[in-house]
């Protein structure tokens, strides 16, 4: 250790260590030439002798200063300056592969970021890697009921706490303003099992996850900045949760947002105080309702392993005590005979992993591919650099530099280059995040990441750009340093970079054909999607949600609603279309025995609401003002649910059983009406059945308006804000278009479109530039011969036409690679394609026709250079 | 590079660092002392190379066996002395007797005992 530290003192004090060397030397020159005095030399004579003897002083000096420790140190502060030095002063050529580099850099990092931010980074709790998650293995199943998280939360043997919680949201009142806030519902131990501390007031705990506990709330730390400006006074103040009083309790710590990734939770309440705020979901704490995600924090000391052994063991008891007693029998053994399994939970739960993994992992291969580009085209530019420095080299390697060093400070280069483009990629990556961030959002959810660079991300763009630059530096470094210096020296010589410079730059093309037919593919799958015909009226609708409604929607408001100018007709219902709720049950023929799992999706339609959503009627009528409560029940089938269950028969007249919200009912069907893309756009139209929303026995089913508008919809939008907010003073009215609830079922698609198409843009532009350097170096190198055609008589259009030809031989070369590849490639992708099949003729032709354009493009400026070639200075020597 | 009769015999880098610890054992010397006695007391057969002289100098400063501070020669001008460290005192007296342990190995395999000499 003595000797590290000496060596790190010499080092600080280098220079002074330096000239310490050159006295000593000096002082022992001047002691040998006296002694040579002494023997009766002349002063002169001795001072000659004593230097022949002491050698080569630099030498000396060189192999003492070896011994000092840090030579390879010392040269790699030499490259790096030396290095930098020469990037400054070819602004051009640094310029270009910096930002070459940067953009390829910048969007692998900001897939990843992604990618990390929704699979990969830790909930910001204690220990996260000892969290598990709770599933049943046969199904993945991830939703348990709250009687159940109970049991498994006293289990206190296993797990040292449990958390269930679930997605929320709630009309939140402070004085002042009533919004829609997002939030969770969660059991007593959530914060507990988490281990988090509040950041003010307390956190919730076991008392308050009890019936008839008071209803208290615990706000986020954003919350509690933006609505009470942190003040300390906000922490036992009481605020309305749908009209309900809720005592705040305490703020949790901030940077923690809930445990669903990707959305914010601002008010968390405990389960049990649910029916005091929202008192038509108080079912969801049954037996029977199964909507709480569990996390679990296994005892000290127990392995995931023991905890699954050990529950599996308790699961049997714990089953009989929590399967509601209306369950079939076959439900009832499923659940008995559950398996559990650990899953680590430490990363939380989304349902955003399910819907994106797959265009994630697309995207990562994509923009592998441009990183890939990227870095042919800087080493095509440090080949060309390579060209330019020959000499140099040459020089070096002539007066005794060896290979290894030159080498290596060729690589520090690249490796400089790595680093600056990195550092702009990082940035370019915090941009494209942000943009990212807004495509997701534009889904049925928002999505709220922390898309700061973290470690991870960092160390992720580290290195990659590393390896790129290394990678692509090699092949440059190695064959300059080949050559031998006699070869440089020469006149005319230099490196043949032609053959590999071509080939890298057909390459980069067949990858770009590659990255543009992915890119056209997407692009008109979402097309498709956006022009199918879904069964039902896409524009000019209005929905209005009413959450929190208990009963039915009063009639007379919906007449009063159709008298508002610029409304055609109105309608409400339980459900609509791809609004991602969904109500099933099992509805049979009368005397066909119900079938266990074959279910139905129910709609409870109010009148007139076919004519508003625009679902054609196929056979007798739909439903009017006399189909209510106390009229005989009846109901509309769809298309698919005839041809399920009546083999295409006229159902028209037969009766339906089926158990509408827990009362068994016959039903008579009154009309088919034509299948609507209830299950998504994608899927085949399930079997529907509609029944009278005004023969809705019960009072807490959810309530949507929907409004056929003839005009303006921003204006008929807020005609009905105006009509409906004074009658309904609780509750906040949105009003939104049915076309936007459809859109937003595409979000996948749509980030997929988008981002294929920026990912093969920036390829194709960075394939022209290396094409573009390509055909400049062709027509600089052989401006003598060009010359020598044009003094022979070669007219300026049969220059230009050679350049041309070139640069659409390449072009054509790389397209016949790249389709095949791009065939290869779009097989795999093939599920995520809609209304064409991977081998599009149509999106090939297109890229075909893309890349000859960029091919003509990239020519243009060499060629009319290669035309302005004045044939007597070429000639001249140069 | 040799100069100079034939008897100069050619110093190897663990030996010269040997043989440099061995003169700073009296005491403290500068580098052009230290070549010069072991020059003299080698009877002219060891004539040590400036250029190896000090890398081995500098060598032996980096791993703690000798130590240097510039002090006053006789004849009055600055000059860089090297003195032993204990650390360095250890390493003689290891190096010294492996050494002795060699030579002794090689004189009985080239003069062994029942054989006459050639």
């Amino acid at each position: 250790m003595n000797r590290f530290l000496r060596q790190v003192v010499w080092l600080i004090y280098r220079r002074r260590r330096e000239a310490d060397l050159q006295a000593e030397l000096a002082f022992h020159l001047s002691a040998e030439a006296e002694d040579r005095q002494a023997d009766g030399l002349s002063q002169e004579e001795a001072r000659f002798r004593a230097r022949r003897d002491l050698g080569n002083v630099t030498l000396v000096q060189e192999d003492t200063r070896a011994t000092w420790g840090w030579v390879a140190l010392e040269h790699l502060m030499h490259d790096l300056r030396y290095g930098l030095r020469g990037l400054r002063k070819n602004p051009a050529f640094t310029g270009t592969a910096v930002l070459s580099l940067a953009l390829g850099i910048g969007a692998n990092t900001a897939i990843f970021s992604l990618i990390d931010a929704l699979t990969l980074r830790w909930l910001p709790v204690r220990d996260p890697q000892a969290l598990v998650q709770i599933r049943i293995a046969e199904d993945k199943q991830e939703s348990f009921s709250y009687a159940i998280v109970r049991a498994l939360a006293e289990q206190e043997d296993i797990f040292e706490g449990v958390a269930g919680f679930s997605g929320w949201a709630a009309n939140v009142g402070t004085p002042g303003s009533t919004d829609r806030v997002p939030g969770a519902l969660v059991t007593g131990g959530f914060y507990r099992t988490l281990g988090l501390n509040p950041a003010a007031g307390r956190l919730l705990a076991d008392e308050d996850d009890r019936t008839g506990a008071p209803p208290v709330a615990v706000i986020s730390y954003g919350y509690w900045e933006r609505q009470f400006g942190r003040n300390p006074q906000a922490i036992g103040k009481a605020v309305r949760v749908n009209g309900a009083p809720v005592t705040i309790v305490g703020v949790s710590p901030p940077g923690f947002v809930g445990a669903n990734v990707g959305s914010v939770a601002d008010i968390t309440m405990p389960v049990a105080a649910l029916p005091a705020v929202s008192p038509e979901a108080a079912g969801l704490l049954g037996p029977g309702n199964f909507w709480l995600r569990v996390l679990a924090r296994p005892r000290a000391g127990v392995s995931k392993a023991q905890a699954r052994a050990q529950a599996a063991a308790v699961w049997p008891q714990i089953a009989d005590r929590v399967t509601p007693a209306g369950w079939p029998g076959f439900l009832k053994e499923g659940l008995a005979k559950a398996r559990f399994e650990l899953v680590p939970g430490g990363t939380g739960w989304t349902r955003l992993r399910a819907v994106f993994r797959k265009p994630l992992f697309v995207l990562m291969g994509v923009v592998a591919l441009v990183l890939v580009i990227a870095g042919a085209n800087v080493a095509n530019l440090l080949l060309a650099r390579a060209t330019v420095r020959q000499r140099e080299i040459a020089v070096r390697l002539a007066i005794g530099g060896g290979r290894g060093r030159i080498i290596r400070q060729l690589l520090t280069e690249s490796a400089l280059l790595g680093a600056c483009g990195a550092a702009l990629g990082l940035v370019l990556a915090w941009g494209t995040g942000r943009l990212l961030l807004d495509v997701l959002s534009s889904g049925p959810q928002r999505v709220t990441f922390d898309m700061a660079p973290n470690w991870h991300v960092l160390a992720f763009t580290s290195a990659v750009a590393m390896v790129t630059a290394l990678g692509f530096g090699l092949a440059p470094a190695f064959r300059s340093a080949a050559i031998g210096p006699s070869g440089m020296l020469k006149e005319h010589s230099g490196i043949s970079r032609s053959r590999s410079l071509s080939s890298l730059v057909v390459v980069q093309v067949a990858l770009s054909v590659v990255l543009v037919i992915g890119a056209g593919l997407f692009a008109r799958t979402l097309d498709n999607l956006e022009n199918v015909d879904p069964g039902f009226r896409r524009e000019g609708v209005l929905l209005v949600d009413l959450e929190g409604r208990r009963t039915a929607f009063p009639r007379e408001l919906l007449d009063e609603l159709q008298q508002v100018p610029g409304i055609f007709q109105a309608s409400v219902s339980t459900h609509t279309p791809l609004s991602g709720a969904v109500w099933s049950e099992p509805a049979v023929p009368r005397g066909q025995a119900v079938p266990e799992r074959d279910n139905a999706y129910f709609i409870g339609a109010g009148p007139r609401f076919f004519d508003v959503v625009g679902m054609r009627l196929l056979a007798g009528r739909g439903f009017n003002d006399r189909d209510t409560i106390g009229s005989p029940p009846v109901a509309v089938v769809n298309e698919a649910y005839a041809l399920r269950y009546f083999n295409g028969a006229n159902p028209v007249g037969h009766y339906l059983s089926a158990k509408v919200r827990g009362h068994a009912t016959d039903l008579e069907i009154l009309g088919v009406v034509k299948n609507a893309d209830l299950a998504g756009l994608r899927k085949a139209a399930p079997p529907a059945v509609y029944v009278p929303y005004y023969q809705l026995l019960g009072n807490n089913f959810p309530t949507t308006l929907a409004v056929r508008v003839s005009g303006s919809l921003s204006k008929a939008a807020a005609a009905v804000h105006d009509c409906l907010q004074p009658r309904l003073p609780n509750v906040p009215i949105e009003v939104r278009p049915l076309s936007a609830q459809v859109e937003a079922t595409l979000v996948q698609e749509r980030l997929l479109a988008l981002l294929a198409a920026m990912f093969g843009g920036l390829a194709l532009v960075l394939a022209i530039i290396g094409l573009y350097g390509l055909l400049a170096y062709g027509v600089a190198r052989q401006s003598r011969e060009i010359g020598l055609r044009m003094a022979l008589g070669a007219q300026r259009r049969g220059v230009i036409a050679m350049v041309l030809r070139r640069a659409v031989g390449l072009v054509l070369l790389g397209t016949a690679l790249g389709l095949p590849a791009a065939l290869v490639a779009s097989r795999w992708v093939k599920s995520m394609l809609f209304g064409l099949s991977p081998a599009d003729p149509a999106t090939m032709l297109q890229a075909a026709f893309l890349l000859i354009a960029a091919a003509l493009a990239a020519a243009y400026v060499p060629a009319r250079r290669a035309a302005a070639v004045d044939p007597m200075t070429a000639l001249r020597h140069e | 590079m040799q100069s100079g009769a034939s008897s100069r015999l050619e110093l190897l880098q663990g030996t010269l660092d040997l043989l440099i610890l061995r003169t700073l054992l009296p005491g403290p010397a500068h580098g052009h002392a230290i070549a010069k006695h072991i020059q003299r007391t080698s009877e002219e057969a060891l004539k040590v190379e400036t250029g190896s002289l000090y890398p081995a100098l500098h060598r032996l400063e980096a791993r703690g066996w000798v130590a240097a501070s510039w002090e006053h020669s006789e004849k009055g001008k600055r000059a860089r002395y090297y003195r032993l460290t204990a650390a360095g005192r250890k390493q003689l007296a290891s190096e010294q007797s492996k050494w002795e342990k060699f030579a002794r190995a090689m004189g009985l395999v080239l003069r062994p005992p029942h054989e006459e000499s050639v």
